[in-house]
């Protein structure tokens, strides 16, 4: 028996936080994001400020636009593609930022170095006013302290059983969350998580300014776990390398219609220039890692506005 | 009762007792439905007349099957005296047959096992589920209507309504006036459980008593119908109910909402001109709303009707018709039906049912519940301060 997932009120930087996974078997089987602060995520709802959406992809039979909501709290990615042509509707519908909802489906996109990035899609969305938006921040809120409160109680009695807290109105569902965060983030500080919940609740009662709209490029989020080692600085013939790959980028980037690289063809143009695929390969991962060049879609390249 | 039952005297039993066994039974029980057909056997192709339905005698209910039973005098209601059934079992509950070694005769009303109200087990509404009998329970009625129906030719009156106890409440039907009002508190004796539209019902037929009570630990019939809305996990968890009360967010639709087509017959709604039963009808245009209301717990499906879906749309289906006609594109109401709904906070009362995909719910009341913001908020931040330390 599987019933429809709820739909998990969470802030934007519960989900920014989230870097765990867990992929169900089977078939038509759900995927769901693990948070730290104790939700197991498949379907969300958000409540924030929609900045206006940008067509993303140049395939124009498989049309993809992408937006971002910002919360006191943080931001995160909203796309919606020909598979939900209501939503992408609404997605496109917004020209200036302004206070909407989302309900969407979590989806965690993992680079090659492992950084995680976490977009959500949307399922149905709506521009509202304030006061609604403030509403579902207020059950936002509620609900986040509540899994808190779980969280602590359950780290504090590591052998409270899902019976006996169930049995005083706690969702089996949100137990069985709750014990799988402190498994995956055994130690996890949630306290600067929980006081940025104050933003929130000034929010709610009005007395916070609505948020600003986001900054308008959208780039990953880097985030490491661990400092990427130091390296020696690169050698004439790298420099020579990367020159090469950023040319080629800027050519196959100038030529396509959404300024995008496609990493496929930008690969096959720096091999025939003589760079072999694997040593391609770690050029751009060199590029990539430094900063210089970023890759927002699956197999979208470009560079970055603000290299490091 | 004899101790030890011999082959020779077979022992008497109320069917509640009846076990599959070799050693022979008696009892007396009513017929409560039966069939007559004639089934064709393997052997030599010869057709024997075969009886068979559900007896009862108050304390449970049995299927029976009657090979070459008597040609008249048998029928719904008549009572019989059973010498040496054979007693199976089929899917974990008794059914007897009664053949040549069998010897069935009619038998009086005063032969049927006289039941003191004590004898049934008192049950809680809530672990009550069909095809319980022989059972009393304590129960408040929160309301009570009368509705005629037509059972063939006949037209009867049928009773329905709510009953409830501190455990929970459960929907009933009356096939005989009890003089049940709104309020009273009863003991119900020798009713009997069925599922009705995917909802358990308790059923109150002749054999059934009701008692009033003086007092009793029950809740009032208001504190039913105003109950608190519970968490939808714990309505996920417990199946619905005849009278739950939830309070969420509308997240989506489900197909088909908006504007629909039903057969005028028998209001199913009509898919391509063609009704499941009915075959190429006009369809009359209705609306509805397949409303996903979730509160982050769990999500619950409300079906709601037109009244209700008119009041939600801030329209009417005379305006959506007019529009359709100007832009003929159903999606597009569809569309909108979503854009006025998506984000409303809703607190639903009616009655649930659970099936592979969920608890859906039939409304009786849809109220908006948008929160006060100013209050909520101060009560977050004394939540959020007193938790600082």
């Amino acid at each position: 028996m599987s019933f429809r997932e709820p739909a998990w009120r969470v802030t934007t930087r519960e989900l920014e936080a989230s870097t765990e996974e867990e992929r169900g078997s089977g078939e038509r089987a759900a995927s769901y994001l693990l948070s730290p602060f104790g939700g197991r995520l498949n379907r969300v709802l958000v409540a924030g400020t929609l900045s206006p959406a940008e067509a993303v992809g140049r395939d124009e039979s498989q049309p993809f636009w992408r937006a971002r909501l910002t919360d006191p709290t943080g931001s995160v990615a909203v796309t919606a593609g020909s598979f939900q042509p209501r939503a992408m509707a609404q997605l496109r519908a917004v020209t200036d930022p302004r206070p909407a909802l989302v309900v969407g489906k979590v989806h965690l996109y993992r680079g090659r170095d492992g950084t995680g990035y976490v977009s959500l899609r949307a399922e149905a969305l709506r521009s509202v006013p304030e006061s609604e938006e403030r509403a579902v921040l207020a059950e936002v809120v509620a609900q986040t302290l509540d899994r808190l409160d779980l969280l602590e109680r359950l780290a504090a009695s590591p052998g409270a059983s899902e019976e006996s807290l169930a049995s005083d109105g706690t969702p089996r569902l949100w137990v069985r969350a709750a014990l799988e965060s402190l498994r995956r983030y055994p130690s996890f500080d949630r306290a600067p998580f929980r006081a940025g919940l104050a933003a929130v609740i000034r929010r709610v009662g009005g007395t916070a300014s609505v948020v600003p709209p986001p900054p308008p490029a959208p780039t990953v989020r880097v985030r490491r776990d661990v400092p990427p080692p130091t390296r020696t600085p690169p050698s004439a013939a790298e420099r020579a390398e990367e020159a090469l790959v950023l040319d080629l980028l800027d050519q196959v980037a100038e030529a396509s219609l959404d300024n995008y690289a496609d990493r496929r063809e930008l690969l096959a143009r720096v091999s025939s220039q003589g760079l072999g695929g694997s040593r391609a390969e770690e050029v751009l991962t060199r590029l990539e890692e430094d900063g210089v060049v970023e890759e927002p879609i699956v197999g979208k390249l470009r560079l970055s506005e603000r290299p490091s | 009762m004899p101790a030890t039952p011999t082959p020779a005297a077979p022992r008497e039993v109320r069917l509640r007792d009846l076990r599959p066994s070799d050693a022979p039974v008696e009892f007396v029980a009513r017929i409560v439905t039966c069939q007559r057909r004639e089934v064709t056997r393997k052997s030599d192709g010869s057709r024997r007349p075969l009886l068979s339905g559900l007896l009862s005698d108050g304390t449970a209910t049995v299927r029976f099957s009657w090979w070459d039973p008597p040609r008249e005098g048998v029928e719904r209601g008549t009572v019989i005296r059973a010498v040496a059934p054979e007693v199976g079992e089929f899917r974990g509950r008794p059914e007897v047959t009664f053949t040549w070694r069998s010897r069935v005769g009619p038998a009086s009303e005063a032969e049927l096992p006289h039941l003191d109200p004590a004898e049934f087990p008192r049950r809680s509404l809530r672990d009550l589920h069909p095809p319980d009998e022989g059972f009393r329970v304590e129960v408040r009625v929160v309301r009570v209507a009368e509705r005629a129906v037509s059972v063939g030719e006949e037209r009867r009156v049928v009773f329905e309504g709510l009953l409830a106890d501190r455990s929970g409440a459960l929907s009933f039907s009356a096939w005989s006036d009890f003089r049940l009002r709104a309020g009273d508190a009863v003991e119900v004796t020798g009713g009997y459980l069925r599922s009705f539209r995917g909802a358990s019902q308790l059923v109150l037929d002749e054999r059934t008593t009701v008692r009033r009570l003086e007092q009793a630990d029950l809740p009032e019939a208001g504190e039913v119908l105003d109950a608190p809305p519970r968490s939808m996990a714990r309505v996920e968890d417990e199946g619905g109910g005849a009278s739950v009360s939830v309070e969420g967010r509308v997240v989506g639709l489900l197909p088909p909402s908006g504007l629909v087509y039903r057969c005028p017959q028998c209001r199913r709604s009509v898919q391509a001109g063609v009704c499941r039963v009915h075959g190429a009808v006009t369809g009359e245009a209705d609306l509805r709303a397949r409303i996903v209301l979730d509160d982050g717990t769990g999500a619950v499906t409300i079906n709601a009707g037109r009244a209700d879906t008119e009041t939600l749309w801030g329209t009417t289906l005379e305006a959506v018709r007019a529009r359709l006609r100007e832009q003929p594109d159903p999606s597009v109401l569809e569309s909108e039906l979503l854009e006025a709904l998506l984000g409303r906070r809703l607190r639903v009362r009616g009655t649930g049912s659970k099936d592979d995909f969920g608890v859906t719910i039939t409304p009786e009341q849809i109220d908006s519940a948008e929160l006060d913001l100013e209050s909520t908020a101060e009560q977050l931040s004394a939540r959020f301060g007193s938790a600082r330390r």
